[in-house]
């Protein structure tokens, strides 16, 4: 037998991976999306959180970073 | 792989161009020889080299002969071989036995005989005219071609300056290749994602592609594809400041000769006139993406901060810097990590935005090497790196075999079909693309009942 699902392979490091299965354990988008751990770099997840995502490591991303030019 | 929502504008060349016709239609284009030596001139060494040998040559060679014309284990012999399959060039042709040989198509076979050795059909705008009364110089040509041009890309980014040039055709062309989209209850459309990335492209990559946009489009306005094409590649061996006259071209080629007119491809004084002279965007255009000679005549204009004022080449800055200050004859604008990022969100790769500093650098800048300081074009490629710290990739997951042996085996078709995506085999996972879930289910299923 053989077992089939659908969805979106994400490929990241290894910080990236934690933070991801942290969002997921905490329910940060009110629901579970991590579909299956697959090793140390990848994850399986739901399609139609990808976007949601997305715009959340976005912005954990601006939070990290200190603009500098002058305005 | 990763399938972020941006898409990437692809440009054919003219051998990806030329594969995507039906094959009726590349066999009647063949009928020119203009079309024979582009498409010659267009095709890898090793095939030219295939060509000149077999072009006298009335019987078929047999494949082995073939293969003995070039060095044993040449990488590229294959892709050759397939490329002048794919063109219909040439085709195989039974032999005696097992053996089967390649003989040139006999129509490209004459007509490139024709192209290099003079004879046939004198090529259309070559019959002799008298001196034109109103003649027209190569800088003029120039300077026609790029205002033509420029308005086209003014119309794009939506600046009121010489849009009012563009006419339906072209704003057709841009609607219908998704470079620009219409949105409901407005009456002009707007630039898409697809379009930004258009207007980083240089000149001649950008004239390219809206032909072959413009081309897709032909046959639904009543014109006639071949003589469109033919005309075309005629057009694109003419010379530059020479006039042609428009006698003995056919109703089609008239009509398209007005469209080519529109994108300043081609000079007519009036529209009625009887000659007409190519410009420099429509020479060479068979060469597509390999020529950027049109830039190549236009001193560049970017000091690190740009010193033009051009409401095309602001307009183009903005996409991804944040302008600070404009005077008469200068402006300075930040490249900043959001503004770079704002950039990338539309789908504008970090490559393309250095390309676009180094091409249009100021002459000043071009005397330092690298042109662009290594720290800024480290950082903006860093800013996308960062983007791209997590890819994704659309896909299906197949888990839970009950053996190795059945894992490896889907798993190697799935590799032989080119949808795997990834696997661990220690832990019988693999992920196969959507597209290609439907063809691996199949294969599972069949093996299943055997």
């Amino acid at each position: 037998m053989v077992n089939v699902l659908k969805g979106v392979l994400v490929e990241c490091d290894p910080a990236m991976k934690q933070l991801l299965l942290h969002l997921d354990e905490t329910n940060e988008f009110g629901r579970k999306f991590v579909i299956q751990d697959l090793d140390e770099t990848h994850l399986f997840i739901s399609a139609d959180i990808v976007e949601t995502l997305q715009d959340r490591i976005d912005d954990l991303m601006d939070r990290l970073s200190f603009p500098l030019a002058e305005k | 792989m990763a399938a972020l929502p941006t898409r990437r504008l692809e440009c054919k060349d003219l051998h990806g161009y030329l594969k995507s016709l039906p094959t009726s239609v590349l066999d009647k284009l063949y009928n020119h020889p203009a079309t024979c030596l582009a498409v010659f001139r267009d095709l890898p060494e090793l095939a030219r080299h295939y060509v000149m040998r077999l072009l006298f040559v009335e019987q078929p060679v047999a494949q082995a002969v073939v293969n003995q014309w070039i060095s044993p284990g040449a990488e590229e012999a294959s892709q050759v071989t397939s490329a002048l399959s794919s063109l219909r060039v040439w085709h195989t042709q039974p032999l005696t036995g097992t053996m089967s040989g390649w003989i040139l198509n006999p129509v490209f076979r004459e007509n490139m005989k024709t192209a290099l050795l003079g004879g046939g059909q004198p090529w259309a705008g070559g019959a002799p005219m008298t001196a034109d009364k109103h003649a027209r110089d190569i800088p003029f040509l120039d300077k026609y071609a790029l205002e033509r041009w420029e308005c086209v890309l003014h119309f794009m980014v939506g600046s009121s300056e010489g849009s009012d040039g563009v006419n339906r055709d072209i704003t057709d062309v841009l609607v219908n290749s998704g470079l620009m989209a219409k949105e409901e209850g407005e009456a002009l459309p707007s630039i898409t994602q697809e379009g930004f990335q258009f207007l980083l492209m240089d000149t001649a990559s950008q004239v390219w592609y809206f032909l072959l946009q413009y081309l897709d489009t032909v046959q639904s306005r009543g014109l006639d594809l071949v003589s469109c094409l033919a005309f075309l590649f005629q057009l694109s061996f003419s010379t530059l400041g020479k006039d042609y006259s428009t006698e003995g071209m056919s109703e089609s080629q008239l009509r398209f000769l007005q469209h080519l007119r529109e994108f300043g491809l081609v000079y007519q004084r009036k529209r009625k006139s009887q000659r007409y002279y190519p410009t420099r965007l429509a020479i060479n255009i068979a060469s597509g993406l390999k020529s950027t000679s049109t830039d190549a005549h236009r001193p560049g204009f970017i000091l690190v901060e740009t010193n033009y004022h051009s409401p095309l080449q602001v307009a183009l800055l903005a996409l991804f810097c944040d302008l600070l200050y404009r005077f008469p004859n200068m402006l300075v604008a930040n490249i900043t990590r959001d503004s770079i990022r704002a950039a990338l969100a539309r789908g504008i790769t970090a490559e393309q935005i250095l390309n676009y500093l180094r091409s249009h650098a100021h002459p000043d800048m071009l005397h330092k090497t690298p042109v662009i300081p290594p720290t800024i074009t480290d950082q903006v490629r860093l800013w996308e790196l960062e983007r791209a710290r997590i890819t994704f990739t659309d896909g299906v997951l197949y888990n839970q075999f009950l053996s190795q042996a059945d894992f490896e085996m889907l798993r190697n078709y799935a590799k032989e079909m080119d949808v795997l995506v990834w696997e661990l085999p220690e832990k019988r996972v693999m992920v196969v693309t959507k597209e290609g879930h439907d063809d691996v289910k199949r294969f599972w299923k069949r093996q299943r009942q055997t």
